[in-house]
């Protein structure tokens, strides 16, 4: 990261990275096992190691990964990759709002890497210490420390796996490790009732609908799904709150 | 899925492109654009559900359809229910992947 070398490092941002870091650290190990499966479900899927390091780098994200790969593989149309990846990343545009207020003193090319680094366990570790804390130069660093962490870990781990599917046969049918990833971040995510509902439709409307040509049954099945999700929210309390 | 729509790299590398665009335009939003105006709760609920949505709309047609025939007996289903008992009983990150492939390739073996 270029921008990294502008900044001075002071002891507020160097005190602030420690402490980021050594919250992240612990949640880190889960990105292990992830970044090896996606690895290896990124070849499994037919993409050339070259291909895979290069989605890896430039996507950076497990589930939209995970999720676009069937895609790809079955030759799905453009649009319709894009409409399911901006789905899968749409939480982002939440996560990006809570925390913008702390790096406005930054000039623009280091926001969008700041913004390209934003992950779900580091926003989720970073948002209440970085709120309490008045010094810019220590949110920066409470911030940087546990992304750029994340990312070189997810790397390592991408290309271990990359490396390691190359020399597993194809009938050992490995693309099914990214069905199987997709299936653990979903059961955590149907938690409440609403995700549930908005789960299930989307699951039911995309198999009743797996004929339909350029596979359109997806897109009709998400948007199913988020308003079956509001439906049995309110349903459920009419004054849901968060 | 394996196969078809591989062979031409532009394509790939198109659509890989167009993906980290809008993996990275959300993500970037509000932080380059520096605003703090709140997003309405509204659509923030509606932002919720369209992960669990479209998951679930990716995935549930690789367990149920196979050979464009939705079938109740197939390997795929078996394993992935084998997945989803043990993520929901178990923490360990490793071992859906484990008893996921292992339930797979017996399946695979005794179909």
């Amino acid at each position: 990261m270029p921008f990294l070398n502008r900044l001075p490092l002071t002891a507020e941002f160097r005190a602030g990275a420690r402490a980021g870091f050594r919250a992240f650290l612990p949640q880190s190990i889960g990105l292990i096992p992830w970044g090896m499966v996606t690895g290896v479900a990124m070849v499994g899927s037919g993409l050339t190691p070259i291909e895979a390091m290069g989605m890896n780098v430039l996507v950076f994200s497990g589930t939209a990964q995970l999720g676009t790969l069937p895609l790809i593989a079955a030759g799905a149309p453009l649009w319709l990759i894009i409409a399911t990846a901006l789905a899968l990343n749409l939480r982002f545009l939440i996560f990006s709002a809570g925390i913008a207020g702390n790096f406005q003193q930054l000039r623009m090319p280091a926001r969008w890497g700041v913004g390209y680094l934003l992950v779900d366990g580091v926003f989720a570790i970073c948002l209440e210490p970085m709120r309490r804390n008045p010094d810019p130069q220590w949110r920066l660093g409470h911030y940087l420390a546990p992304s750029l962490w994340a990312w070189a870990v997810w790397q390592l781990c991408a290309l271990t796996g990359i490396l390691f599917a190359g020399a597993i046969p194809g009938s050992w049918s490995l693309e099914f490790m990214a069905t199987i990833a997709l299936l653990a971040l979903l059961l955590p995510m149907a938690g409440t009732r609403p995700m549930l509902v908005a789960a299930l439709t989307g699951g039911a409307v995309a198999v009743a609908l797996h004929g339909l040509p350029l596979r359109l049954g997806l897109l009709v099945a998400m948007v199913a799904g988020i308003l079956s999700g509001f439906a049995a929210e309110r349903q459920h309390s009419p004054v849901a709150g968060s | 899925m394996t196969g078809p729509g591989f062979d031409d790299s532009w394509t790939i590398w198109l659509s890989l492109f167009a993906i980290a665009l809008v993996t990275t335009l959300p993500r970037a939003s509000f932080i380059v654009l520096g605003s703090r105006v709140p997003l309405p709760p509204r659509i923030q609920r509606a932002l919720r559900y369209a992960p669990a949505a479209a998951l679930a709309a990716v995935v549930a047609p690789d367990l149920l359809v196979a050979n464009d025939v939705v079938s109740l007996l197939n390997p795929r289903l078996g394993a992935g229910l084998v997945v989803l008992a043990v993520a929901s009983r178990w923490r360990n990150p490793f071992l859906p992947f484990i008893a996921g492939m292992g339930s797979l390739w017996a399946l695979q073996y005794l179909a």
